[in-house]
């Protein structure tokens, strides 16, 4: 009796899995918001692939990873390829043991060019094809950018096209709460210099402008190095930030050292944070965005990524109680256009079949953008989607910066040796920020860095 | 959770089990390897005897041969880790020793080890050992102990976290909820970044330590000290001697051993000291100590086996002859007793 039973709730969750995975999320040809030509298109093309494998790697998990295997719904849809799709918590580390023991994924999905690009030196990725990297620099705001992130050196020591971008993060964002800018009668700037006399003018008036918070526990100083980074697109051009994140262009350099003065202008002057430059270090990033909603309010700006809105006091509305606007580039440097800084995922052939092809031209449909746009946190820098399908006005705002931006640059402590990214640069800034000049810190991480070489 | 705890049990419980098989069994062979039969008595007696030549290596067997796979091997394959580069496949010779004496961090990582080498085991045995004399005398001294006692059930993460928030600073004119800046600003004077001030940082993070380990070094005091012949006190009396006088001539170099014992187990902990750091600093702000400077290299960033070894060679080094020091001194007393 009890066996049958067991047996019984075993079926019913087989079942249930089996339900959920055929469940579209959003029924095809419904809603006007999203492209279902594409999708159509796609099935047509792709028809002849049914019941074969396809195996997917990737970093998303929990809440990502239901958001994700609601997009593989439609492409299991379309295609009836067998998709697998697994994920762990040491991903960067699985990746390197499955394609070294040499039973890879089809399809490899991380967030690290670094990692990627490593990758395809030894070999273990297969050229995407130059119609791929063509489409990217059609489609694609600041398509050359991104090509460039996907573009790898291989076995061959010849360049290729290997990683197509998928889903995207925003980090140059300025947050404010629209209520004190309207009460104080201030106006979002849309330069450098605005941004400076905006931030003067809040100190005449009585306000503190800034909140910044570099605390995170073990990895204190992580927020400072996306200021540096978002300050350096703006003074200097792109070829410069790319050498700087391979150390062609040292640290020492003035131009780093001018990027480091600049973010110092901000967090170093007592009068333009919050609890006084002492209080930059030790304040937790989480903690930090609170001042923008005390009564009065403590802070009217603060600078993060796109996901900061989940540290915000619970129940506010974005747009309403809060919004952003992009970081301001400087009237001075028009040359630079509008420079991006932020993160994305690329995705990548390890094992080369029909299915993974299948699965790459599935991405530049719309629809397996629009799918994940309309339930939360993606962002694409896909021209061809309709932004009517995000989820909320602020993630369509988020989602322009990118399609709008002339250049996307990678987190550069991202693209850095971890020794460095994930240390001695943050060190140096904590540093920095607790009353070391500029050019002494950068000489510090400088060493560092002369020490891993 | 749940399959956590199932599956914790399982191995309990099939390890327990595997081990006693282990020993009933290897047992068994030996016995039929090497037959008692009552006909020959010449054979039966030689066969007694190896079988008590054999049996003490089959029970001490399965700890030795863990021994080996897990200590001797990693600390020899580390040590010829140390002479190859960051991938362990290069040969480098000494280059990442060369690299250590030369590295500003792992100077500072020295200095301060030494730094909390100095301070703590001294602090934690003087302390433990004034509360265990003190709390002796008053009747509600086994109290006061179990207090004294009690952060040692607590884990050196959990620890920090507490006084994360004893440290804690708000800027501006923020309330201040860490206790220390609050306690400060009580009596008019100005909060600090208690953890980011470098050098005296070390000591706030060496507070944690001391207070977790008193504990320990007042148990076992305390049983040293009523271990010492009432006589010999009471001699001290007769004779006139003060407190502070029976104190340190007549109590100390009676459990002079003990606070041996105490003083070395925290000197061995010390060096190996990394949770505290980990959590309240990760090094940041010049308080980087080995154990944090050899995770580093090793876990953040990529890896680097050669450089990460060459600081856990030099931790064993430097805990090496105070472990020989105990393990004879601790012989030597056994001997005499």
């Amino acid at each position: 009796m009890k066996k049958s039973f067991l047996m019984g709730v075993a079926v019913a969750a087989l079942f249930a899995g089996a339900a959920s995975a055929a469940d579209l999320k959003f029924a095809p040809g419904q809603d006007a918001k999203f492209n279902w030509k594409s999708y159509d298109e796609f099935k047509a093309a792709h028809a002849d692939l049914k019941g074969q494998p396809l195996t997917i790697f990737g970093p998303w998990r929990g809440e990502d990873e239901a958001f994700f295997q609601s997009v593989l719904a439609y492409f299991t849809e379309a295609t009836g390829i067998d998709v697998k799709y697994s994920s762990s918590e040491n991903y960067e580390q699985q990746i390197v043991i499955d394609t070294q023991a040499g039973s890879p994924p089809n399809i490899a999905v991380l967030p690290q060019p670094g990692l990627l690009a490593d990758l395809a030196s030894k070999g273990f990725l297969t050229p995407l094809g130059d119609d791929n990297s063509k489409w990217i620099k059609d489609n694609y705001g600041a398509g050359d950018s991104w090509v460039g992130y996907g573009t790898y050196k291989g076995k061959d020591g010849k360049e290729a096209f290997y990683a197509f971008p998928y889903k995207a993060d925003v980090k140059s964002l300025v947050w404010y709460v629209p209520e004190n800018f309207e009460e104080a009668g201030y106006k979002i700037p849309t330069t450098m210099e605005e941004l400076h006399a905006l931030t003067d003018q809040i100190v005449k008036d009585g306000g503190v402008p800034w909140c910044i918070g570099l605390g995170s526990g073990g990895a204190t100083g992580w927020p400072a190095t996306d200021w540096v980074e978002d300050l350096m697109l703006r003074m200097q051009p792109p070829e410069a930030y790319d050498k700087w994140t391979t150390n062609e262009l040292k640290f020492t350099d003035p131009a780093v050292v001018a990027a480091i003065d600049e973010f110092g202008k901000f967090a170093k002057n007592a009068k333009y944070v919050d609890g006084g430059v002492a209080a930059v270090a030790s304040t937790d990033f989480r903690d930090s965005p609170k001042g923008l909603f005390a009564v009065p309010p403590k802070c009217y700006m603060h600078h993060q990524a796109s996901f900061i809105p989940s540290f915000f006091p619970e129940g506010t509305k974005l747009g309403q109680d809060a919004d952003f606007f992009y970081m301001p580039t400087f009237a001075s440097h028009p040359e630079l256009g509008k420079p991006v800084l932020g993160a994305g995922t690329l995705v990548s052939i390890a094992k080369d079949s029909k299915t993974a092809r299948a699965f790459i031209d599935f991405l530049k449909t719309p629809i397996a953008h629009e799918v994940w746009m309309a339930q939360s946190s993606f962002l694409t820098p896909y021209k061809g989607v309709s932004t009517e399908a995000y989820a909320n006005p602020q993630m369509k705002k988020e989602g322009e910066i990118l399609t709008s931006a002339t250049t996307f640059r990678f987190d550069g402590s991202d693209l850095m040796p971890g020794k460095i990214g994930a240390g001695a640069f943050w060190t140096g800034m904590v540093d920095f920020v607790g009353g070391k000049s500029a050019e002494e810190a950068a000489g510090e991480i400088q060493s560092a860095w002369d020490g891993i070489k | 959770m749940l399959s956590q705890i199932v599956s914790a049990l399982g191995v309990v419980v099939g390890a327990v089990i595997a081990c006693s098989a282990y020993f009933y069994f290897s047992n068994k062979i030996l016995d039929l390897a090497l037959p008692v039969k009552d006909g020959d008595i010449r054979a039966a007696s030689r066969n007694l005897n190896r079988r008590a030549l054999v049996r003490p290596w089959l029970f001490i067997g399965p700890a030795l041969f863990l021994l080996i796979v897990y200590l001797v091997y990693p600390v020899v394959a580390t040590f010829i880790l140390s002479f190859y580069d960051r991938t362990g496949l290069q040969f480098v010779g000494l280059a990442n020793y060369k690299w250590a004496i030369g590295d500003r961090e792992f100077r500072q990582s020295i200095f301060n080890n030494i730094l909390w080498l100095a301070v703590v085991p001294a602090a934690c045995t003087f302390f433990g050992l004034v509360i265990a004399v003190m709390t002796d005398r008053i009747w509600w001294g086994n109290i006061a102990k179990s207090i004294v006692f009690m952060p040692m059930a607590i884990s050196f993460v959990g620890a920090s976290v507490i006084w994360k928030f004893i440290y804690e600073y708000r800027g501006g004119n923020d309330v201040q909820i860490g206790l220390l800046n609050a306690i400060v600003q009580t009596f008019g004077g100005t909060p600090e970044v208690w953890i980011s001030i470098p050098f005296w940082n070390n000591f706030f993070l060496m507070i944690i330590l001391i207070w977790i380990q008193t504990g320990f070094a007042m148990v076992i005091l305390s049983a040293a000290l009523r271990g010492i012949p009432e006589e010999t006190i009471e001699a001290a009396v007769i004779d006139g001697a003060n407190g502070w006088q029976i104190f340190w001539r007549i109590m100390v170099p009676q459990v002079w051993g003990s606070i041996a014992v105490v003083w070395t187990t925290i000197t061995i902990l010390v060096l190996k000291v990394f949770d505290i750091v980990l959590t309240m600093t990760n090094g940041q702000w010049q308080t980087m100590v080995l154990a944090n400077l050899m995770f580093d290299w090793m876990f953040r960033g990529g890896g680097d086996s050669g450089r990460s070894a060459v600081i856990a060679i030099i931790i064993m080094l430097a805990v090496t002859p105070i472990m020989v020091w105990n393990v004879r001194r601790a012989n030597r007393e056994l001997k005499g007793h």
